[in-house]
């Protein structure tokens, strides 16, 4: 089956001649339908650059990304719109809720700009209203909910157009770790029952536990994978824990 | 290192506010024009013309009274506009501050800042005054029909004194506030600023429809009351009123944004369709912050629409009135005992105005005033009876052209004066009924058919109601009737020959009041030409047109000023909003649609309240132009219109322009 994101050969570099900075350089990766996988990295490995040049928020240097057939590097911006709109959802470290609107017109808001008629809009964002468990705050703004139920409302709102991919950049980074569960068991959920794709940069050896797979980055090239398999999400943690020893291993040498 | 800081803030500044620096420049330029007019050529020449007519003199004190009033508006959107980019600057002088700059040292860059953007403003705000001066200058005296002699660049030096100590108070309320404003905040809460920023006020959609409908009675009761009472009784009602009005319009704005919100979630296929929810949240929002200031932008756009309605109406008006008052080329009234026809021409003579060779036509007539006392005083509801013979009468007549007119024997006839007594005259309605008038031992019967309007000589007063008398009946009046023996002389210029006799009768009139003196003390006399009465006419014109396009332009520029500044720097804190927009995918045009939406209904809802207010507010105000004439409501409305879509539409687009470019983060 064809995979439903390829990234091949990506390259970006910030700056003019003279300096430099290569954010990624030369990374492949590909990532198949109904697969929860996980990007890792230390802080500036390029992870963030890596989901915003598939976000189509940023443009690489080189190299193509393919999402559900489409070659997104070469779409011109009317495209790369409609391609945001119908192909992919986002989820946020601050889950970038409009703070205007309730949670029911967040989560409406992005089949209405679709122009969805409104009882196909209503119906269906009670449906992923349930799937989330947020339906008793759907009436709530922003700032009358708590910061997992933004999260949550902010991830219905990438699953209502039934993406082919969904994107999370530290989805649980502004998280207690109570709510962190709680929207990992519906990400997995949400994975299990629609079969979602879902591709998750994150920091946290726990949140990355989820994943079925695991790629770590460093410098911007592809360091190495971690396939969960059949092992249980603690076994799957200690591996993921020897890795990010492992990438830290620079400072480790020096003691 | 300060003065580098300041300087490249100020760049940044100015180019994310230039429609307010642009507005600070044109505040500059316009106080600097209406402020420097005394130094104007064309007023100094319409000064020297030396024909006591003395109408620049009126126009300078009063453009001194309302530029007071100007400078405080313009001081309210200074401050205002200060307050505003320095709350977007919290964030900015909290990291100054975190860096280890002190207090002082802080208040200090926001003092150069002050003093540069000060400076900036007035250099180029005088530049240009000094040049749309001249364009002035140039436009008066195509009005006054002024031959330019010598058109020559004028500096006023009075001018530019007064603009840069106005504007160097405001400056340094600026700069006291800001400092104020330095010392007195946290470091915390400036470096904190912008989540604070972000928290909203929601209402419920009851209190607020509740609220529409106080506001809305309120406005039809402050209506029925204006239109009812009139504009010109100031009691305490009136301020009842003018607070009602007020408040009215505070709860419309109010509530409006939540109605409007209600309303469209009815219709859910509005509402779920594009953006359209987002904007009327976005609009509900802004408006629970904006309500305020929304209510003093439609108050000051009201009070640009109606001066400049008014003035316009005014000045079309007066020219109209013009004509009407002047139907002889010249008029020489005196006043005097024993005075009659023959000393007057001599002594014009005498002064060097010789009336058979100068003047093509000429009579010089009596009105004596008759003393009236007991029943007939409270019957005609007078003191004073003026009377004339009916054969000066016509001779009055025929000078302006148009055959005379005859009374039944034992009857007298009328001669209505002018304004105002024209529209409530007790000696007409005596006539009306057909009161009879004892005058020299005789009973005389109103003649139904004699009643004369219109201005009998050119005078710049108005012109009592006259009694026409048959001649025998006139002859009879003994001495001792008479109170006073007014004298008139009323003539025409020869053709072709109007200004070299203007000059020569304006001449001698020193000469003829010398001339008047020897003759005896007690006398009144004047001289009233219609070239003066023009002139008067003119000046009153100029006046009310300066003054209402002044403050109209000022009102109206600060108006748009303040919502343009509002919307751009909450397209700023929006920024955030669209770019979550931009990665659910909304094209570019979409949110553009979304930004302009929301500009045209921060602008146009004011106006339009503005308008109903003001359609309801000139309605009111005719009644008091009409007294001074018909006002032509037509023209002066569109031209109006004209003159506010056209500056207000320019703001709304740069706006829109600005915002734009910001939204898209070029």
């Amino acid at each position: 089956m064809e995979p439903i994101l390829t990234v091949s050969h990506l390259q970006k570099y910030y700056g003019s001649r003279g300096s430099v900075t290569r954010a990624i350089d030369d990374l492949s990766l590909s990532v198949e339908q109904g697969e929860f996988v996980g990007i890792m990295g230390a802080s500036g490995s390029g992870k963030t650059t890596l989901l915003n040049c598939i976000a189509t928020i940023d443009r690489p240097t080189a190299g193509t990304i393919t999402v559900g057939g489409d070659t997104i590097t070469t779409l011109r911006p009317a495209a790369l719109s409609r391609f945001r709109r119908e192909k992919l959802g986002f989820i946020f470290q601050d889950c970038n809720l409009l703070d205007t609107l309730t949670a029911f017109e967040n989560i409406a808001l992005a089949l209405s700009i679709q122009k969805r008629p409104p009882h196909e809009i209503e119906q269906k964002v009670r449906e992923s209203a349930r799937l989330l468990e947020i339906e008793d705050c759907l009436h709530k703004y922003p700032y009358q909910m708590s910061g997992g139920q933004c999260q949550r409302t902010a991830a219905a709102r990438a699953i209502i157009t039934d993406p082919a991919l969904v994107l999370a950049d530290e989805p649980t980074g502004a998280l207690d770790s109570k709510a962190a569960r709680l929207l990992l068991d519906r990400f997995e959920a949400l994975n299990h029952a629609r079969q979602t794709t879902i591709l998750m940069v994150t920091h946290d050896a726990f949140t990355a536990s989820y994943c079925h797979r695991i790629l770590f980055i460093k410098d911007g090239r592809a360091f190495t994978e971690l396939v969960r398999g059949e092992s249980s999400r603690k076994a799957f943690f200690n591996r993921i824990i020897e890795v990010v020893t492992l990438l830290g291993g620079d400072s480790g040498d020096v003691l | 290192m300060f003065c580098k800081l300041a300087l490249r803030n100020v760049r940044r500044s100015v180019r994310d506010y230039t429609l307010y620096f642009l507005t600070l420049m044109f505040g500059v330029c316009v106080f600097y024009v209406f402020n420097s007019l005394e130094n104007q050529w064309v007023m100094e020449a319409l000064a020297a013309n030396g024909r006591n007519v003395n109408y620049t003199g009126v126009i300078l004190r009063l453009v001194d009274v309302i530029s007071v009033f100007v400078v405080v508006v313009l001081a309210c959107l200074i401050l205002y506009a200060n307050h505003f980019m320095l709350r977007r600057r919290k964030k900015e002088l909290g990291t100054y501050l975190l860096l280890g700059m002190t207090q002082r040292n802080v208040s200090i860059i926001l003092f150069l800042e002050t003093l540069c953007i000060g400076l900036l403003a007035l250099a180029a705000g005088l530049l240009m005054g000094f040049l749309a001066a001249q364009l002035l200058s140039a436009f008066t005296a195509s009005l006054f029909q002024v031959v330019v002699e010598e058109f020559s660049f004028v500096f006023s030096w009075k001018g530019v004194g007064k603009t840069v100590l106005y504007f160097a108070i405001m400056f340094l309320l600026v700069m006291l506030f800001n400092a104020v404003t330095v010392s007195r905040k946290k470091l915390i809460d400036l470096l904190r600023a912008q989540r604070e920023n972000q928290q909203l006020r929601l209402r419920s959609v009851t209190a607020s429809a509740v609220m529409l409908i106080v506001g809305v009675v309120l406005l039809a009761v402050a209506y029925a009351m204006l239109l009812r009472r009139g504009l010109l009784r100031v009691d305490e009602l009136f301020w009842v009123m003018l607070a009602m009005g007020t408040v009215g319009t505070l709860l419309f704005f109010r509530s409006l944004s939540g109605f409007l919100l209600k309303l469209c979630k009815g219709n859910r296929r509005f509402y779920y369709r594009g953006l359209n929810c987002f904007v009327l949240r976005q609009f509900n929002a802004s408006i629970n912050t904006n309500y305020l200031s929304m209510t003093v932008v439609c108050l000051l756009l009201l009070l640009a629409i109606g001066v400049t309605a008014c003035s316009v109406g005014v000045n079309l008006t007066v020219e109209g009135k013009a004509d009407r008052q002047a139907p002889v080329d010249m008029t020489l009234f005196v006043e005097m005992d024993d005075f009659t026809a023959e000393d007057m021409a001599q002594c014009m003579k005498d002064a060097g105005f010789d009336l058979d060779t100068c003047l093509e036509e000429y009579v010089i007539v009596q009105r004596p005033v008759l003393r009236i006392e007991g029943e007939t005083k409270e019957k005609w509801g007078t003191m004073f009876l003026y009377t004339i013979s009916l054969s000066d009468f016509n001779e009055l007549l025929a000078l302006q052209g148009e055959a005379p007119m005859t009374l039944a024997p034992e009857r007298y006839g009328l001669a209505v004066g002018t304004e105002p007594e024209e529209y409530m005259d007790q000696q007409k309605d005596g006539w009306k009924e057909g009161k009879t008038l004892e005058v020299g031992g005789q009973v005389l019967r109103a003649d139904p058919e004699f009643c004369h309007t219109g201005a009998l000589y050119t005078t710049s007063s108005s012109i009592s109601t006259v009694f026409v008398l048959p001649d025998d009946v006139m002859e009879s009046i003994q001495p001792e009737e008479i109170s006073i023996m007014d004298l008139f002389l009323a003539g025409n210029y020869p053709k072709g020959a109007e200004d070299e006799t203007e000059d020569r009768l304006w001449d001698s009139y020193f000469d003829f009041q010398d001339k008047l003196t020897e003759k005896g003390s007690g006398y009144s006399m004047s001289f009233s030409t219609k070239q003066t009465e023009y002139m008067e006419a003119m000046g009153t014109k100029l006046l009310v047109l300066f003054l209402g396009l002044y403050l109209g332009i000022i009102f109206l520029v600060t108006s748009a000023a303040v919502l343009a500044l509002q919307q751009l720097s909450q397209a700023a804190d929006n920024l955030q909003r669209y770019q979550v927009l931009s990665r659910l995918g909304v094209e570019e045009n979409m949110r553009d649609r979304s930004v302009y939406t929301q500009i045209f209904l921060a602008f146009f809802l004011p106006l339009s309240l503005a308008i109903v207010h003001s359609i309801v507010g000139i309605k009111a105000a005719n009644e008091v132009i009409q007294q001074l004439g018909k006002l032509d409501a037509v023209s002066s409305t569109v031209t109006t219109a004209v003159i506010i879509l056209l500056v207000y539409g320019a703001y709304f687009g740069a706006t829109c322009a600005g915002a734009r470019r910001m939204v898209r983060g070029k």
